[in-house]
């Protein structure tokens, strides 16, 4: 097998609201110690609930965000260390699709330019004749209309608008993808044509893709491996999508999703609890105080991720299969 | 026996005609699913049940809407408001703009007793304090006298589901009651909401666009596209074998199971806006089953040996030959 096109080692990301009168600085660890290997040409998912990391281990992984301490590896380089100019031209190869099109897109661009801003951004002269050629392509690619060339962000569906944030995010030919939710604002058919557009893409490129979502449905059709992520941690990665989790989150997370068929109902087993406050975590696991597994040695030691024989890991001290 | 009656019902916002010909009924002890696309007219219909529409300068233009024996449609704002909170509740998608900001929760969950019932504050306190107890919110007591802003807003849709019930009415309507909510919070009222049904023999109609939360609540479903009923069955009969061509593209956008990479469809186009519905079926542009008739003539809501549908080209078997 051939190395991992990103390797993330040991990736941590601390957020502190600022100090005020009588108010003490308080930090919160968003992404906590994430080490995660993504393999060439393969779909990664990322699932868990809001405030689980998620969306901004997304964005360390481009370097949207500056790691606290971790490493990021890009095709066998070190991207942390990289200055400013040369990360720029490092994310030719590293593009990211955001969640939300009606805000992605500058409402004063037309389709035209918000395409062709990529190829400004990255300073390469393109000829007219060549940009006329690569926005025919681009559109061809995503499915848009050739006359839609002029229109404005207001004049397309909220499909649309996500097929241009893609076609954006192909323009440079990448070859990795950071997909946050591109599909959590759109309608459920608009929703499953974009990921088969997102699914033929990959395919047809050969892209590398980190997808990150809430919705297991599409994470176990869409993705190849699938990992979960609690108060900022991987808890479970599941080297196949349609193997069982045997972390008890991971497994509320599954028992929470509803197939769509009415045979397959479910009995919801309602966690107590809420999710803690990530400005105080508990002690050992993040879980424990939900966990209807939790026993003492949970409360007080943190289990580390560890491999089973398949190649799934765990973290947690009473793995439940 | 129907607790609630819908029938034919149209409604008008200034020249538009959003809702077309609405029939459906709802049941005591049985969740009904309204479901479809953005823009098919699910709040819509929600709105005119509650009598609502005067906000939104909407109206019913025809048909009728019986509850438990009695038309709504003309009732007087003053009897209107005696039966919503009291009778008829209705639970918002949003559950963070549903509360005032400004009132501890106890107080707003109190006042629908208070108005409703006409219990006094302690008395008004103990009932809220035992339905949020009912409903598994752990220490009612301290959370009475909170603000809204203290909760997450999976307990805030707890409170609202509170306060819906305060009064015992005899028809829920939630719309889009868990979107706004997390994955597992979702599952957890959903299951709170259904077991309701059970226990207390209320009739719920759920507003959602999530063919997962269908076939997990609901009893019967109504299809709506485009402001019109597209097809209405029991939830099984219509995951078994859909009859109308947007029923089953709409449970395969879901990938179910274990489905292959590379099957996954969708529905081509969107829902078109109010002013310009095309003429004969309003599907008939997305369809890829459409016959010439489709784009001429509306087809009727008929009944068959499957259920109700409308459509020309229906059949048990349409969801394996799209």
């Amino acid at each position: 097998m051939s190395a991992p096109l990103v390797s993330l080692k040991g990736l941590t990301r601390d957020f502190s609201t600022g100090a005020g009168f009588m108010k003490p600085r308080r930090t919160m660890r968003a992404v906590d110690n994430v080490s995660l290997d993504i393999p060439r040409g393969t779909v990664t998912g990322v699932v868990g609930e809001s405030g689980c990391g998620k969306s901004t281990l997304g964005r360390l992984v481009l370097r949207l965000i500056e790691p606290t301490s971790g490493t990021i590896n890009f095709d066998g380089k070190d991207i942390g260390t990289l200055k400013s100019s040369a990360m720029r031209t490092m994310r030719r190869n590293m593009q990211m699709v955001f969640q939300d099109p009606y805000s992605s897109i500058d409402p004063r661009y037309t389709v035209q330019k918000a395409l062709m801003e990529p190829f400004q951004i990255q300073g390469s002269n393109l000829s007219k004749a060549d940009a006329a050629a690569r926005l025919a392509e681009l559109m061809a690619m995503v499915g848009l209309n050739p006359s839609q060339t002029g229109s404005y962000p207001h004049q397309l569906s909220g499909g649309q608008k996500q097929r241009v944030g893609i076609a954006r995010a192909l323009a440079l030919k990448p070859s990795f993808l950071v997909l946050d939710e591109p599909t959590a604002s759109l309608d459920v058919s608009i929703q499953a044509q974009i990921i088969g557009l997102l699914e033929q893409l990959q395919a047809d490129l050969g892209l590398t893709y980190l997808f990150i979502s809430h919705d297991l449905s599409i994470v176990r059709y869409f993705c190849s491996r699938i990992v979960v992520m609690y108060l900022g941690r991987i808890v479970e990665v599941l080297p196949d999508p349609q193997m069982m989790p045997q972390h008890p989150y991971a497994q509320a997370l599954m028992n929470s999703h509803f197939e769509p068929d009415p045979t397959r109902r479910k009995h919801v087993q309602i966690l107590k609890g809420e999710i803690p406050s990530p400005y105080n975590l508990p002690a050992g696991c993040a879980f424990s105080a939900r966990c209807p597994a939790a026993t003492a040695i949970c409360h007080s030691k943190r289990p580390a991720l560890l491999s089973d024989i398949s190649g799934q890991q765990i973290a947690c001290h009473y793995p439940q299969s | 026996m129907a607790l609630l009656e819908v029938k034919g019902l149209c409604v008008a916002i200034g020249r538009l005609s959003p809702l077309d010909n609405i029939s459906f009924e709802a049941r005591k002890g049985e969740v009904l699913g309204l479901v479809g696309e953005s823009g098919s007219g699910k709040s819509l219909t929600a709105m005119a049940i509650m009598g609502l529409l005067g906000r939104i300068t909407g109206r019913v233009s025809a048909g009728s809407v019986v509850f438990d024996g009695a038309e709504l449609v003309g009732l007087a704002e003053d009897d209107y408001r005696k039966l919503r909170g009291k009778r008829i509740a209705l639970i918002s998608q949003n559950p963070m703009t549903s509360l005032d900001p400004i009132v501890k929760i106890g107080a707003q969950i109190d006042q629908v007793s208070r108005l409703h019932l006409g219990y006094t504050k302690p008395q008004a306190k103990a009932h809220s304090i035992e339905i949020m107890k009912q409903l598994r919110i752990p220490d009612a007591e301290t959370l009475h006298n909170a603000f809204p802003h203290q909760l997450s807003g999976g307990m805030k849709q707890r409170i609202v589901i509170a306060m819906a019930l305060a009064a015992s009415p005899d028809l829920i309507i939630a719309d889009e009651p868990t979107t706004a909510l997390d994955v597992t919070i979702q599952a957890q009222i959903i299951q709170i909401m259904v077991d309701l049904v059970r226990e207390r023999g209320l009739a719920l109609i759920l507003i959602t666009h999530d063919m997962g939360v269908v076939a997990q609540a609901c009893d019967r479903v109504v299809v709506l596209y485009a402001g019109r009923v597209a097809e209405m069955n029991t939830t099984e009969a219509i995951f078994a074998a859909p009859q109308h061509p947007y029923t089953a593209k709409l449970i395969g956008c879901i990938p179910s199971h274990a489905q292959a990479h590379g099957t996954l469809l969708g529905i081509a186009g969107t829902v078109p806006g109010v002013g310009s519905y095309p003429v004969g079926c309003r599907f008939n542009p997305r369809c890829t089953a459409a016959i010439e008739i489709c784009s001429t003539n509306a087809p009727a809501l008929t009944v068959n040996a499957q259920g109700f549908v409308a459509c020309h080209v229906a059949n048990a078997n349409i969801g394996a030959a799209l």
